[in-house]
């Protein structure tokens, strides 16, 4: 029941956008709306983790812990991008930059975005996995787009079409796994199905499929070396779009593989992905951190940095044992800490109209609020205690060093080391330097509440307001990012329990 | 797979798509091949009563004969393309690479996976062979009008191996797959106007201004 009514008000959202035309009415349908899913998320997560059922309706829909463990990312991220998109788009408006048709196009984009990303952890069947991770895809491709610049359309351009191959590979292998179930004289495609009969499965076949299905699903995951389209969709979208790709899309990618690895599993023995997983994780680790160290672009480093967590989760789920614990946490965070950064990033480059680290100096001067938040997020998203990506590392870590890969632990606390002195290299030179004293960056940012930023005639570059969507929507997002961060919660460690057990099993 | 005249002349329209330098011929290409692939699924519903298979092989039919052809011819007309389709490499070295590409599809199947039957070895690598062929022209054409072509013909080899080596996708799933072919044309099609206009060309290989 809840399934239906988080679909059908995304769906409904979709579909309203298109006719309010006043926009201060549009932003609060799609605020509320959101905020209205987000807690049916809320409390269908209470249900399954109260009593630890799973859901199945029709023979097409199936919520296990594992699809409300996605979902409620997938909420929480919704909800902190649609608020930051009220400023943002509101922004443009008052720019000129977008009409105001083009406006609603892009909240009905969003909402279809957020259907088929619910419908990817909802779904049973497995062909419709595969068709609607490939609605996000065209989906998102129309709004990493959006402004149709030369930029944005070769990014997306980019995207679109090595996603495309990605995911055709993906058909394929879902393909031979329908091959191999049909051997066995099953006619369903239904994931439960296919657990049901997994140890029946040819391991020869399921080998081979499964390689199809980690390639192009990890296409879409951003794997290295599949990678190449992600720095530049990442960079080049809107940012509450940024905030979805990196926390949201790369993760419903990772859900798939995850189903499809339950599956083989079984059947292969749980070596086969473990070391598929080792590798690519690592060779992910270890090209990002070359491309965050020589990074100029602010978005482009965050978006290797996604490369990187993509690489971490990856090297968690390989180690097996607590590590898929600590694969599951990372991913909540990654989500969280990503968004939480890009929406940092995306005030930072509507302030300085650009996003290049050598021009952009001393946000902490023109934006106090964002720009303190940002170097506190840095540390975060580097790994350091005692927010919450350190602990999911550190899980991480341990379950390698109890598998006793030295190798495996040695090389990813090299990359990390890395990568956590290039982003603290990069974002204390752009927080603390001399701000340019240029008074095109006047302005403040537009409001979410009437209330009126007081200009600070000592510092009339100064302009940036606590009430603002865009600084609810970091606060949002700061909460988690630290909730996590000491210990992790009763509650949220047992639904990664029971979430690690799904994938276990 | 009973090998026959339907498989061959599909065969022989993956060796004509990897040699050919015009867009025009290019379409003409996947068009016949989509023509012969539903008939081949379609005498397969023949040959095993299976009534889905008619259902999807008229699909097929409709939408990458008719639609798809003609919404492609449309777009080259409409954006007054140029007929190269923009080789990377020489028709002769595309053709050698293309029978690698058969001799890997065939080893693949043969040796790598567990197949039961000849005739399933053949589909194998036949499907796979069209998907390789179809990702082939995505890399090695530059013309973002070819690429989409290269991806259709990708899809092309996964029907292929859809209806003859699981008997068909469930029905609903496969219908939902084609509508999603569609919406996707369309989407690359957008695209493809709007590069167009921005870059006053297709060549994707000059999309260079991202880097690093």
């Amino acid at each position: 029941m809840e399934i239906f009514l988080i679909l059908g008000i995304t769906a409904f959202l979709a579909i309203i956008s298109f006719f309010i035309k006043n926009y201060k009415t549009l932003s609060l349908v799609n605020v509320l709306g959101h905020l209205a899913v987000l807690s049916i998320v809320a409390k269908l997560t209470a249900d399954i983790y109260g009593n630890g059922a799973s859901i199945s309706m029709f023979n097409f829909f199936y919520a296990d812990p594992l699809s409300i463990f996605f979902m409620l990312i997938i909420g929480i991220i919704n909800t902190a991008s649609i608020i930051y998109s009220v400023s943002y788009i509101s922004n443009d408006l008052k720019e000129n930059v977008i009409s105001s048709a083009k406006a609603n196009l892009y909240y009905v984009l969003f909402n279809a975005l957020a259907l088929a990303t619910f419908l990817v952890v909802v779904v049973d069947n497995l062909g419709m996995l595969w068709i609607a991770i490939e609605l996000t895809t065209l989906i998102s491709a129309l709004l990493v787009g959006f402004y149709n610049k030369k930029n944005s359309i070769e990014a997306a351009w980019k995207y679109i079409i090595i996603c495309s191959v990605g995911i055709t590979i993906a058909l394929f292998g879902t393909i031979l796994f329908y091959y191999a179930a049909t051997l066995t004289g099953a006619t369903s495609i239904n994931w439960t199905n296919f657990i049901a009969i997994a140890t029946k499965l040819d391991p020869q076949i399921l080998k081979v499929a499964f390689l199809f299905i980690f390639v192009g699903y990890g296409t879409k995951a951003g794997i290295v070396p599949l990678h190449t389209w992600l720095p530049d969709a990442h960079s080049q979208a809107p940012t509450p779009i940024s905030m979805l790709l990196s926390g949201v899309l790369l993760k419903t990618a990772i859900y798939a593989i995850i189903r499809f690895a339950i599956i083989t599993n079984k059947s292969v023995g749980i070596q086969y992905s473990s070391n598929l997983f080792l590798l690519f994780g690592l060779l992910s680790l270890g090209i990002a951190a070359g491309f965050i160290l020589v990074q100029k672009d602010i978005k482009r480093l965050l978006a290797y940095s996604s490369i990187e967590h993509i690489g971490i989760i990856l090297i968690g789920l390989g180690f097996s044992g607590i590590g898929i614990y600590g694969a599951l946490l990372h991913t909540v965070n990654h989500a969280i800490t990503k968004s939480f950064m890009f929406l940092g990033a995306g005030n930072i480059v509507k302030k300085y109209k650009t996003g290049n680290m050598n021009i952009i100096r001393g946000v902490i001067n023109l934006l106090p609020f964002t720009g303190t938040l940002f170097i506190l997020g840095a540390f975060a998203l580097g790994g350091t205690p005692p927010f919450s990506i350190f602990l999911s590392e550190f899980t991480i870590l341990m379950a390698g060093f109890q598998n006793k890969s030295y190798l495996t632990c040695g090389l990813f606390l090299f990359f990390i080391a890395i990568i956590f002195g290039a982003i603290i290299h990069h974002f204390s030179k752009i927080i603390f330097g001399k701000e340019p004293a240029d008074s095109k960056f006047r302005g403040d940012e537009p409001r979410l509440l009437t209330v009126k930023p007081e200009i600070n005639p000592e510092h009339p570059n100064r302009g940036e307001d606590f009430f603002s969507a865009g600084s609810v929507s970091l606060m949002f997002l700061f909460i988690f990012l630290i909730a996590f961060g000491i210990i992790v919660p009763g509650f949220a460690s047992k639904i990664l329990l029971l979430t690690a057990e799904v994938i276990k099993q | 797979m009973h090998i026959n005249i339907f498989v061959v002349i599909i065969i022989l329209t993956v060796f004509y798509m990897a040699t050919v330098k015009r867009i025009t011929s290019l379409i003409n290409g996947f068009l016949v091949q989509s023509l012969f692939i539903s008939l081949y699924v379609f005498s397969e519903g023949v040959l095993t009563k299976n009534m889905e298979l008619y259902s999807v092989a008229f699909i097929l039919f409709l939408l990458k004969v008719i639609v798809i052809p003609l919404t492609l011819r449309q777009l080259v007309k409409n954006i007054k393309a140029d007929e190269n389709a923009g080789l990377l490499i020489s028709p002769v070295i595309s053709l050698i690479f293309a029978a690698i590409l058969a001799g890997f599809s065939y080893e693949f199947a043969d040796k790598i996976m567990p197949l039961q039957g000849k005739h399933l070895i053949g589909a194998f690598s036949i499907s796979l062979f069209i998907t390789l062929v179809g990702m082939f022209l995505m890399i090695f054409r530059k013309k973002a009008i070819s690429q989409i072509i290269g991806l259709l013909v990708m899809e092309n080899g996964l029907f292929l191996l859809a209806a003859e080596a699981a008997g068909g996708l469930p029905f609903f799933i496969e219908i939902t797959i084609f509508f999603d072919i569609l919406v996707s044309v369309m989407i690359l099609g957008v695209f493809v106007y709007r590069i167009n206009s921005l870059f006053t060309h297709i060549d994707t290989n000059k999309l260079t201004r991202l880097k690093g």
